[in-house]
């Protein structure tokens, strides 16, 4: 009898306990219910989901001066760059009025008047030149980029002189590293700094989040939400449930796989091309691809169209040369080869490269076609792009074997460990061309890991160091551009489509080609 | 009288554990067999890439649809079910191997070497399994060879403990005082006496281990650990598809159906051969 009792009760205990979950369930949708009610009412409240807000991606806090930071500060809209990007990348002056080229190596920039930062601070000369100064003290990279002799304030001017000329100075005062903010106000313990934005940094978690505020002083026009959270939620399939649930409003990083759950009236998907590009070093020390016909094989056996359209499911652009079609110089201004399988056994035939033994491998020499394809899984599309070309060059006689490891950085800068190395890197991130050429394919470079060697090549960068005008900037870029294909030192696979994701009813929250400008003050919800 | 008797004990013969026991002991065998034979029972090259087919539903063409490479998802999954099972079975015959031989040694010498080697296995046993075989595992690069290494250094000291324990029990028993008297060696006594009494035991811990193996080494490859792209192997081909679930969900749920019946169909083995080796039932069968 008293077991019976027990039974009941116990029963009773766990129908109770299974109804209380589902009362959770309930009450964890009331808060984004009320939201809709706080949005409709006095107070607007915004939350952003973000993949790459974190220490994994150098981005643990929102200071430009510390590695990455820059890129949270300036996507969501606390700091402010002198120069910025227009939709067709092209540069025009944001907390600068305007700039004069006094000689090759002095340039004069005229700030905006009345411009504070957060803090209060009104931004003058001395606050540019002291935050600039601070930045190549600290940023290994700006200080390679910039090359700064000395700065000089007065008023609303600062005049920069560099060590050597930097044609490309204006882009790289874009580059998020350079927003521009208040040092005398200093950077908080939890990496808060005080920029010009349209929003205030109030609150910072690294890995967690980042809690904003509207700036009410804001110079360039009126921010319209009155709170912002910006999420770190690092898992694709977390952010996708997030954006389902209603936890957040807009994401940044959805997995291509969850786009369909998207596409349709209850949401807006802005995307664009970036410069962001999928692409293959050829390993010039190896056996297999130093052979010109190999790599050209290899450049004819990769299906291109069909990793963007079915692997990406659209999204993505196939890429021909280093930059895409938005740029000048980018897109069909080059020409590569295109994806022609018998025509790259054909090219293997007659190098050489024969399969005698039936085994579906091709060889020569006694050596096997066996490519080794180092790559690494933290970006969605480059394991996938590994699988489909494991399959594709399978089929015209190579032997693929993919190291797809986390570890690729220490791999690469051992030239006896691989034969392709396939990576995503942006091309352009300061709009200007010079940037790629000389971080990946010249003698002096440091990611030239392939060794690859070019006398046309050379001679061309070095024109190009000493060249001011775009236009020929330009036409410098697509010749070099083709010398690196006409060598089938590179293959250039596809370029990134990146997109946001915002719920119905988000507005201004637009995807921009450079990557930078997220959050902005034309930002608003219904 | 005796008539009846007759009767009674061949009744007995197909009572339900023998029902079952032959049951699930045939779907086991199914299973092996398939694994055994996929090359020959798949429709489909398994590892053959058609971007044109990608992502289908399950149709007439393929009742398990396909993946997002395009390849058939039912060659995939009884292409995997050789990775998995056979994988899954070699970890259990080598660490119920080891473990065995190792436990009846400690058990029936003793000393120095049982100290030791129990110390060692206990040190094996204070760590939480998977974790332990995680760090193995990435310590030794991925690959399904390399997840079951990990697995059997994790795995062994339960089969020693147990060997071990029985040894001491039933090296106490009186045939065995009595073959040592009638000149019986150490290996003769292990082998005649002591391997025999003790085999039961393990035998039903090894079948019921067979599942849990298959779902550890599933999750090594989940975890990208164990099988290494493009393997066919169902804990691999679930991750591969984990962001897929809400929109092309056979691609998760096949591999993950395959893996929950074939560790049903193992484990529901494993518990019939207990109840079919247990002593009670096998005494009460010889009193009658």
């Amino acid at each position: 009898m008293k077991k019976r009792v027990f039974s009941i009760l116990l029963a009773l205990g766990l129908a109770v306990t299974a109804l209380a979950g589902c009362g959770g369930e309930q009450e964890a949708q009331d808060p984004a219910a009320g939201q809709v009610q706080e949005t409709s009412g006095e107070k607007k409240t915004f939350v952003f989901g973000d993949t790459t807000f974190n220490a994994e991606n150098g981005i643990a806090d929102i200071n430009p001066h510390n590695n990455s930071g820059g890129w949270a500060c300036i996507r969501y809209g606390v700091g402010e760059t002198l120069f910025r990007f227009t939709d067709s990348m092209e540069l025009e002056p944001w907390l600068a009025k305007g700039y004069e080229r006094v000689d090759d190596l002095t340039w004069v920039i005229t700030l905006q008047d009345g411009v504070t930062f957060t803090s209060g601070r009104a931004m003058d000369g001395e606050a540019v030149k002291e935050c600039l100064e601070a930045l190549v003290d600290t940023h290994v990279r700006a200080a390679g980029d910039l090359h700064i002799a000395g700065i000089t304030a007065q008023d609303q001017t600062v005049t920069i002189k560099t060590q050597v000329p930097v044609p490309a100075l204006l882009n790289f005062l874009a580059d998020p590293y350079a927003c521009i903010v208040d040092m005398q106000a200093g950077v908080t313990q939890e990496g808060i700094v005080s920029g010009t934005g349209p929003y205030r940094a109030v609150s910072l978690v690294p890995d967690t989040s980042l809690g904003l505020v509207k700036n009410e002083d804001y110079w360039n026009g009126n921010p319209k939400i009155d709170e912002i959270t910006v999420r770190t939620i690092s898992d694709g399939d977390t952010l996708t449930m997030a954006l389902q649930s209603g936890e957040i409003d807009a994401a940044y990083g959805m997995p291509y796989a969850s786009y369909p759950l998207f596409e349709n009236d209850g949401y807006t998907i802005s995307g664009c091309a970036t410069s962001r590009v999928f692409f293959g070093a050829m390993n010039f020390e190896s056996e297999i691809t130093s052979d010109p016909a190999v790599r050209k094989a290899i450049a004819m056996g990769i299906d291109k169209e069909g990793f963007v359209e079915t692997l990406l499911g659209g999204n993505g652009y196939p890429a021909v040369g280093a930059f895409p079609d938005n740029f000048s110089f980018g897109g069909d201004a080059v020409s590569a080869q295109t994806y022609d399988p018998e025509g790259a056994k054909q090219v293997l035939e007659d190098a050489g490269w024969v399969d005698t033994d039936g085994d579906g491998v091709r060889e020569k020499d006694g050596t096997s076609l066996v490519l080794r394809w180092l790559t690494y899984p933290s970006r969605q599309e480059l394991p996938l792009l590994a699988e489909a070309a494991q399959s594709s060059l399978g089929e015209i006689g190579f032997q693929v074997e993919v190291n797809c490891t986390a570890d690729h950085n220490s791999i690469r800068v051992d030239s006896g460990a691989w034969d392709i190395y396939v990576s995503a890197m942006v091309t352009a991130p300061t709009g200007d061309p010079e940037y790629f050429f000389n971080y990946h394919c010249l003698d002096a470079s440091s990611n030239n890991d392939g060794h690859y060697h070019s006398d046309r090549l050379e001679e061309l960068a070095a024109q190009m160091a000493q060249t001011f005008d775009p236009e020929q900037r330009a036409q410098l870029a697509i010749q070099m551009q083709q010398t690196l294909l006409d060598d089938n030192a590179y293959v250039f696979c596809s370029h990134l489509r990146m997109s946001m994701i915002s719920r119905a009813g988000v507005t201004g929250l637009t995807a921009h080609p450079c990557d930078y400008y997220e959050i902005t003050v034309d930002l608003d919800i219904a | 009288m005796r008539k009846t008797g007759t009767a009674d004990r061949k009744k007995k013969k197909w009572d339900g554990i023998r029902i079952r026991l032959w049951i699930f002991g045939g779907l086991a065998l199914l299973l092996v067999l398939a694994a055994f034979f996929a090359e020959a029972i798949c429709p489909y090259d398994p590892y053959a890439q058609d971007l044109s087919m990608a992502l289908r539903a399950p149709d007439m063409l393929h009742p398990f649809g396909t993946d997002r490479f395009g390849r058939d998802m039912l060659s995939r999954v009884i292409a995997g079910a050789r990775t998995s099972i056979f994988s899954a079975l070699a970890l259990v015959a080598v660490i119920t191997v080891t473990g065995t031989v190792l436990g009846v040694i400690c058990g029936y010498f003793g000393g120095l070497a049982d100290a030791v080697m129990m110390r060692i296995s206990d040190i094996c046993l204070a760590f939480p399994g998977l974790v332990a075989a995680m760090g193995i595992a990435a310590v030794l690069g991925g690959g399904i060879q390399n997840a079951v290494i990990a697995l059997a250094v994790v795995s062994w000291p339960k089969y020693a403990r147990l060997a071990r324990s029985q040894t001491l029990a039933v090296r106490e028993e009186p045939y065995v005082a009595a073959a040592r008297l009638a000149g019986s060696g150490p290996g003769q006594i292990i082998i005649r006496h002591i391997l025999p009494n003790i085999a039961g035991n393990i035998l039903v811990t090894a079948m019921l281990d067979v599942g849990t193996m298959m779902m550890e080494i599933a999750a090594l490859s989940f975890l990208g650990l164990g099988a290494q792209t493009p393997t066919a192997e169902w804990g691999s081909m679930m991750s591969d598809g984990r962001s897929m679930l809400q929109t092309y969900p056979w691609v998760v749920l096949t591999p993950g159906l395959a893996i929950f019946v074939s560790v049903a169909v193992f484990n529901l083995l494993g518990d019939t051969l207990r109840d079919y080796l247990d002593p009670r039932r096998l005494h009460k069968r010889n009193e009658m």
